[in-house]
C-alpha cells in the first residue's frame, strides 16, 4: 500500500513538473552564483517576472558546470536560457547545445553593439550581456604613481609583489595571449619571447579565483597586477587604497552572454526574457551593480559608474582587447602546459 | 529466518546502492575515460604521458613530501595534545572544553580556513609581525607560494583527526601494565615506548592513514596556499576538468593519484602490521 502511494505521487510529482516546463509558466534560466547571480536576478529576472508574469528557477553554477549541464540534458532540456562567458560560448556552440537566437522577435536587439551579437555563419548564438575587463590594478599607498603601462610589473621596486591570472582562472589563457601580441610585441607562434619574459616576473601571486585576487590586494599581499573591473572597484568601494586604471597598450577584456538552449520548452518566454535583459534599464542596473559595461546603446549611468566600467573613463567597447576565442581554446591545452612547467613551478 | 534475512537483504541493499550509484560509477566514468581517446580508442597514452615524464613525477613528489610531512608533524604535534587531554587534564568540563576548542574548526568550510591562513601568513601579517617584533627576523619570511605555507595550512586543519584517535586509543590503556613495568624497574620513558606507545600504535596508524589520505588528495589547500605557484596533483587534475577540458588526461592523473596513494597506504600498514599488539584482540 505504502508503495503504492509512494510511486503514485512521484508519478503526480514528474507530471507536474513536465506540466510546469511546458505551460510555458516558468522559465530556467542557468546563471552564476555570488553577487553575479544576485544582480542578474535583481535587474532582469524579477522585472521580467513583473512584466511577463512568468517566473524564473534559477539554476546556480560556473560557466563550465552550466556547459556540463547542457550537454546532459541535450535531448530533453530543462535549462531555457543560459549564461555563460566568452570562451565557454564557443565551445557549447561547438557541442551543438544551443539554439539559433532570432533577434526578430527581441525588440530590443535592435540597441546591442556589433560586438555583441556572436555570429556562426548566419545565425546568432549567442548575445552579450555584459562586459568585463582585466585592468592594471595599484595599491595606491604603496604605488603612488597610476601605471600607464603594463610593463610596470616588471619594476624592481614591486618584486615579489606582483598578481597575475594563473591559467586555472578563465582569464589566465587568453591573458598570456594578450600579453604576448598587445604588450610585448611577441607575434610568433611558440611565444618564447613572452614565456621567457613572464619567467622573470617576481610574482607574489598566481591566483586562480578572483576572491583570492581581491584576497591578496587586501591584505597588501600583494600591491600591483592584473584584477577584474568588478573586484577591483569592489575593493575601493570598500575604502581600500586601490586603483584601477586601463593602461595605454588597452585591457584584455571578455563578457557574459546569454544563449537559447536548443529543445527549450519556452521559447518564447527565452525570447521575452532576452528582450528584458537588453532593455536600458537593465543594462544601467548591472553597470550599477557589477560595474558590467553595457552590450546596448541609449544606456544612462552616473559618472561615477562610467570610470568604473571595463574600459575606463571615457572609454568605450573598441578600448577593449576581445578574445578571438577560437584561437585562444585550440592553444589552451599547450599554453597551460607550458605555464605549467616554465611559471607555477 | 528467511524474513530475517529479507530484512537483511533490504537493509543492505540501499548502502550497496547508494555506494554502487555515487561512488563505484563516477569512479567507473574516471577509470574508462582515462584509458581512452577521441578518436583512437582504448590506449595507454594518457598514463604513458604522466609517467614518462620528469615534470610530472616532480609534481608526484611534491605532492607526497607535503602529505608526509602533514601525517609526521600531526602525529608528532597530536600524540602529546591527545596525552593532555586524556592522561593530565582532571576537570571534565574542561576536558569536554578542549574537545570542542578541537572539533569547532571542522565545522567551517576549509576555504574559509584556508583564507584566514592566506591572511595570517601574508607579508604584513600577523605571524610575520610577531616574527619581526621578536626580532627573530629582519624581513617578512614568505610563507605563502611555498610547500612551508601549504604544510602550515594543512597540518591545522587535519590535527584534530590524529588527537581524537589517537586520544581514543590512549584512553583505552590498562594503566595498571604501565604501574607493571614501572614496578619492575622500567623507567618512565622506558615504560611509555615499550608499554604504552605500542598498546596505541593502532590509534596512531588509524590519524595516520587518514591524515595522509585527506592530505594527498587535497585541493582547496593548496590551490590557496601556494598563490599558484607550487602544484600539487589534485590542482593539476582540477586543472585538465575545469580550464583545458581534456577529461581523459584530466582521469588519468586522478587513478595516478589513487594509485600510488592505495600503495604506499598498503606498504604502510603491511609494516606496522604484527607490531601492533592487540591489533587482532581489540
Amino acid at each position: 500500500m505504502m508503495y503504492r502511494v509512494c510511486r503514485l505521487s512521484l508519478a503526480a510529482l514528474l507530471l507536474g513538473s513536465g506540466a510546469a516546463y511546458a505551460d510555458g509558466s516558468t522559465l530556467t534560466v542557468a546563471y552564476y552564483g555570488g553577487n553575479w547571480g544576485e544582480a542578474f536576478d535583481a535587474c532582469v529576472a524579477q522585472p521580467f517576472t513583473e512584466k511577463t508574469g512568468i517566473r524564473v528557477v534559477a539554476e546556480i553554477g560556473n560557466s563550465t558546470t552550466t556547459l556540463a549541464k547542457l550537454q546532459q540534458q541535450s535531448g530533453d532540456a530543462v535549462i531555457d536560457v543560459a549564461y555563460m562567458d566568452g570562451g565557454i560560448s564557443e565551445l557549447a556552440h561547438e557541442a551543438g547545445v544551443l539554439a539559433p537566437i532570432d533577434l526578430a522577435a527581441i525588440p530590443n536587439a535592435a540597441t546591442y553593439l556589433p560586438q555583441a551579437v556572436y555570429k556562426a555563419g548566419d545565425e546568432v548564438f549567442a548575445v552579450s550581456a555584459g562586459y568585463y575587463s582585466l585592468g592594471l590594478i595599484h595599491n595606491t599607498s604603496e604605488v603612488t604613481e597610476t601605471p600607464d603601462s603594463w610593463l610596470a610589473l616588471w619594476d624592481e621596486s614591486y618584486a615579489g609583489a606582483v598578481a597575475l591570472p594563473s591559467p586555472s582562472n578563465s582569464s589566465g589563457v587568453p591573458f598570456v595571449l594578450f600579453l604576448a601580441r598587445s604588450v610585448l610585441g611577441d607575434t610568433s607562434e611558440s611565444l618564447d619571447q613572452t614565456f621567457a619574459k613572464l619567467k622573470e616576473l617576481d610574482t607574489g601571486l598566481l591566483f586562480d579565483s578572483s576572491g583570492a585576487a581581491s584576497n591578496a590586494f587586501q591584505s597588501s599581499e600583494v600591491i600591483i597586477g592584473a584584477h577584474f573591473n568588478v573586484g577591483a572597484w569592489d575593493l575601493t568601494d570598500g575604502g581600500l587604497p586601490i586603483g584601477f586604471s586601463v593602461p595605454k597598450e588597452g585591457v584584455w577584456a571578455t563578457d557574459a552572454r546569454m544563449h537559447v538552449v536548443k529543445g527549450t520548452k519556452n521559447p518564447e518566454g527565452a525570447a521575452q526574457y532576452l528582450d528584458m535583459a537588453a532593455s536600458p534599464e537593465a543594462a544601467a542596473c548591472l553597470a550599477e551593480r557589477l560595474y558590467l559595461g553595457p552590450p546596448v546603446t541609449g544606456v544612462t549611468l552616473t559618472p561615477d559608474v562610467e570610470r568604473k566600467l571595463p574600459w575606463g573613463e571615457g572609454g568605450s567597447v573598441e578600448k577593449l582587447h576581445l578574445s578571438d576565442w577560437t584561437e585562444v581554446n585550440a592553444r589552451r591545452a599547450a599554453i597551460v602546459e607550458r605555464w605549467n612547467r616554465e611559471i607555477a613551478n | 529466518m528467511a524474513s530475517a534475512r529479507l530484512t537483511l537483504f533490504w537493509l543492505l541493499a540501499l548502502p550497496v546502492l547508494v555506494f554502487t550509484g555515487f561512488f563505484l560509477i563516477p569512479l567507473g566514468v574516471v577509470l574508462v575515460s582515462s584509458f581512452t581517446a577521441p578518436e583512437d580508442g582504448l590506449t595507454l597514452a594518457h598514463y604513458a604521458r604522466i609517467l614518462l615524464d620528469a615534470y610530472h613525477w616532480q609534481v608526484i613528489a611534491t605532492t607526497f613530501r607535503i602529505a608526509i610531512f602533514s601525517t609526521l608533524i600531526c602525529v608528532a604535534l597530536g600524540y602529546p595534545l591527545a596525552w593532555y587531554l586524556v592522561r593530565i587534564v582532571q576537570l571534565r568540563s574542561w576536558r569536554r572544553a578542549c574537545v570542542i576548542l578541537l572539533v569547532l574548526p571542522l565545522f567551517t568550510s576549509n576555504i574559509v580556513r584556508s583564507f584566514g591562513w592566506m591572511v595570517l601568513l601574508g607579508r604584513s601579517g600577523l605571524v610575520n609581525d610577531a616574527l619581526m617584533s621578536l626580532g627573530l627576523i629582519d624581513r617578512p619570511m614568505r610563507f605563502l607560494g611555498t610547500e612551508t605555507g601549504i604544510l602550515i595550512g594543512m597540518v591545522y586543519i587535519l590535527l584534530p583527526f590524529t588527537v581524537l584517535t589517537i586520544g581514543t586509543a590512549l584512553a583505552r590503556v590498562d594503566r595498571g601494565l604501565e604501574q607493571a613495568a614501572r614496578d619492575l624497574g622500567a623507567t618512565p620513558a622506558r615504560a611509555f615506548w615499550s608499554v604504552t606507545f605500542p598498546l596505541t600504535l593502532h590509534g596512531v596508524m588509524a590519524g595516520a592513514i587518514i591524515v595522509f589520505s585527506m592530505a594527498i588528495s587535497a585541493y582547496v589547500t593548496p590551490a590557496l596556499l601556494s598563490g599558484g605557484k607550487v602544484t600539487v596533483l589534485a590542482m593539476l587534475a582540477f586543472q585538465q576538468y575545469s580550464t583545458v577540458f581534456d577529461f581523459h588526461y584530466g582521469g588519468a592523473l586522478s587513478i595516478t593519484l589513487l594509485v600510488l596513494t592505495l600503495a604506499l597506504i598498503g606498504l604502510a600498514s603491511r609494516m606496522t602490521r604484527g607490531r601492533t599488539p592487540g591489533a587482532g584482540g581489540h
